[in-house]
């Protein structure tokens, strides 16, 4: 019992009870015995106890293809299994020992019975440190996971869950805004199926996709993947996902994981047009994405989809960080202000794009990237911030934009000519 | 269709009545809308348990609309009779009373509900098992584990303890010694509450356990869906004994262990009939996937 009650005392929330509810909790807890090697929680589970580590060591992995991150190594004091047990989340993570280990085990019954109802802030605390781990694990892992460190590209998905919402031309001129930038070392992954209209949108004529090079033999592949990219002149690089609409089959979440692992080698920003529909790959590429832009139109049904298509995301794993909403004003008067916006998709707009009238649509026809061409239009700005908002939250230091590329509302040379 | 007297229907629609009366009353607690509650546990043609199963099925313990129902309980007075009852000496009364606990999740009940799993009458052992499980927590995880070791092997027992059973109760009791029936009925719980974590002394359950607890280990970790437990359960297709054998080569179908399909097909000359169907169904299996 006392022994017990020096670890909770140890231990980061509890160790600010009153000690009668402490020698309440000590009474109720479960001493169990682990193992070194055995498995405590295991990711992706439901749990409902809360584990103190009284002696020994945890490490605490999260499985995220293509590996496996160690979060935390845990050992006396610490605890774990608390989303699960205050928040009904699944694990979000799982626990081994390290060494042989004797845990206190605090079921959901016991905290409960112990600290509800008695004006006592721990289970509030507890839940808020629940919250944070959440956080900074799913930060942690997605960082390890991909080398952020390791000034390996960050892949960007813009997502939009109603078509029309202005997804792809919100991907288009995001790589031109990110090409001023970083010029050349900017990719858009067209994965928006079955018809894929980056290139076509930025005057360029396709030749080869993604989906061509998927039978394509492993020491050949990264050759060949690089060689289907399409230089802008302006400094942007598509590759197209499929060229034609029975193509997008061949285009494999494995695939893709293969495809992104060798772009992240040689680019600074891939920046993946998502499309509307929710396949295996667009999950995939959820898993691979560093950053998610959910883009949306001030309309009912695109706001409602955009409400569902982040809960699905948060549902996933993806850090509220890591996500972004921008507005996309299609029309001079919307019918639902951003307000309602807001408050439907409980959360705020990151970024608005003022309405730009025809300029879009005449860009398209042109084969221009406006970002490129007219850096005055609103979607030009509206990009502009979008990539200044993923520069700061991805610590790449920012460059002064090429001035070449900025020459007043004229366009610069070769732009819009190409293909 | 026999018809019914006048008195009869209208004792049956007046009991209609203050059903929906209750259920009014308690959503309206749940809801936050009142706080109040008077509530008459002998009200003939009423189970209050049922109504309240019914307005607090699938929510968790923690959430508010059950929270309020338990203050309001409470604070009424009423759970100190729902306990008071559940030493009754009807059984009837006793096994609404459990009921009502359960629904409520009445942690301090579990004393008095436990005590009711030695009932003879089989409602209230019912509906105690059924109460616990819904309780949840180590005590009454461990009140069943008594329980089974008292009547042994007992289907309600076992699923309640799968419910109830918070994590790792199931893996740490299955390491310690135990009675002959309750090392079975962990791992049955252990299957059914499909947690990876109980993959481990399962597997070494098949290794070092009794026949039965080596066939019931194998079902066991075919319902978990453990990749991890191939080995071991192919292993298990040579037991000695026939009932492991096929329990091995259900897992193994469950699984859908292609690396075994060889192995599988070595029981088509196996002397025991059921043996040899199971294995069959398990490549049939293996084969449709």
């Amino acid at each position: 019992m006392v022994s017990r009650l020096a670890v909770l005392e140890s231990a980061p929330v509890f160790f600010s009870l009153p000690e009668a509810l402490l020698r309440a909790l000590a009474r109720r807890l479960r001493r169990i015995k682990v193992s070194a090697g055995d498995m405590v929680v295991f990711q992706g589970e439901p749990g409902d106890t809360i584990f103190v580590i009284e002696r020994g060591r945890c490490r605490m992995v999260i499985e995220k293809p293509p590996g496996i991150v160690t979060v935390a190594l845990l050992s006396e004091g610490d605890f774990f299994g608390e989303g699960a047990a205050l928040m009904n989340r699944p694990q979000q993570a799982s626990v081994y020992a390290q060494t042989d280990c004797y845990l206190l085990a605090i079921d959901r019954q016991v905290l409960h019975t112990t600290l509800a109802g008695r004006d006592n802030p721990a289970l509030d605390e507890l839940r808020q440190v629940a919250d944070q781990r959440f956080r900074t694990f799913a930060d942690t892992s997605v960082q390890a996971t991909w080398g952020l460190l390791l000034q390996e590209a960050t892949v960007v998905g813009v997502y939009s869950p109603k078509g029309g919402s202005g997804g792809t031309c919100i991907s288009l001129n995001l790589v031109g805004a990110f090409a001023r930038r970083y010029p050349g070392e900017v990719l858009l992954l067209d994965l928006d199926f079955p018809y894929s209209h980056s290139a076509l949108l930025a005057g360029l004529v396709p030749t080869s996709c993604l989906a061509r090079v998927s039978s394509v033999p492993q020491e050949s592949f990264e050759e060949v993947l690089l060689s289907a990219v399409l230089y802008h002149p302006g400094g942007p690089m598509i590759l197209p996902g499929a060229l034609r609409p029975e193509e997008a089959d061949e285009v494999t979440p494995e695939l893709i994981t293969k495809a992104i692992s060798v772009l992240r080698k040689s680019f600074t920003y891939v920046v993946v047009d998502l499309g509307v529909t929710i396949t295996d790959s667009t999950l995939a590429l959820f898993d691979l994405t560093q950053h998610v832009v959910v883009v949306t139109a001030p309309e009912l049904s695109a706001v409602k989809s955009a409400a569902d298509a982040i809960d699905i995301l948060v549902q996933l794993g993806t850090p509220h960080d890591r996500l972004s909403v921008v507005l996309n004003n299609r029309s001079f008067k919307p019918a639902v202000t951003k307000t309602a916006v807001e408050r439907t998709l409980k959360r705020e707009v990151d970024i608005e794009i003022a309405f730009d009238g025809s300029r879009p649509e005449q860009a398209a026809v042109d084969g221009a990237i406006l970002s490129l061409t007219n850096p005055r239009s609103e979607m030009a700005k509206g990009c502009e911030a979008i990539a200044a908002l993923l520069d700061s939250k991805h610590g790449r230091p920012r460059h002064k934009p090429a001035e070449a590329h900025v020459e007043s509302e004229g366009v610069p040379a070769g732009v819009g000519e190409a293909g | 269709m026999p018809s019914r007297s006048p008195v009869a229907v209208i004792h049956q629609a007046q009991a209609g009545i203050r059903r929906s009366a209750l259920r009014r009353q308690l959503q309206a607690v749940a809801a936050g809308k009142s706080t109040s509650l008077s509530i008459d546990l002998d009200q003939s043609g009423v189970d209050v348990g049922e109504i309240i199963e019914e307005i607090t099925s699938r929510l968790p313990m923690e959430s508010m609309p059950v929270q309020r129902l338990v203050f309001a309980f409470k604070s009424s007075g009423t759970a100190d009779r729902v306990v008071e009852r559940l030493g009754a000496k009807s059984p009837q009364q006793r096994a609404n009373s459990a009921r009502v606990a359960g629904a409520l999740r009445l942690t301090e009940a579990v004393t008095w509900v436990a005590a009711l799993l030695e009932s003879r009458d089989r409602a209230v052992s019912d509906a105690a098992a059924r109460a616990l499980g819904k309780i949840g927590g180590a005590r009454s995880a461990t009140a069943l584990v008594l329980a089974i070791q008292r009547r042994g092997l007992n289907r309600r027992l076992v699923a309640e303890l799968a419910r109830a059973a918070p994590d790792l109760f199931v893996e740490v009791a299955l390491a310690e010694p135990q009675r002959p029936a309750v090392r079975p009925a962990l791992a049955i719980a252990a299957g059914l509450r499909r947690r990876q974590t109980a993959v481990g002394p399962l597997m070494r359950l098949m290794e070092r356990g009794s026949r039965r607890e080596r066939v019931i280990s194998c079902r066991a970790l075919g319902w978990i869906g453990s990749g991890t437990a191939v080995p071991v359960i192919t292993r298990a297709l040579a037991d000695r004994d026939w009932k492991v054998r096929m329990s091995a080569a259900k897992a193994l179908g469950a699984l859908h262990a292609h690396s075994a399909k060889n192995d599988l097909k070595y029981l088509h000359i196996d002397r025991n009939a059921r043996v040899r169907k199971a294995a069959e169904q398990a490549l049939y299996r293996l084969r449709t996937r």
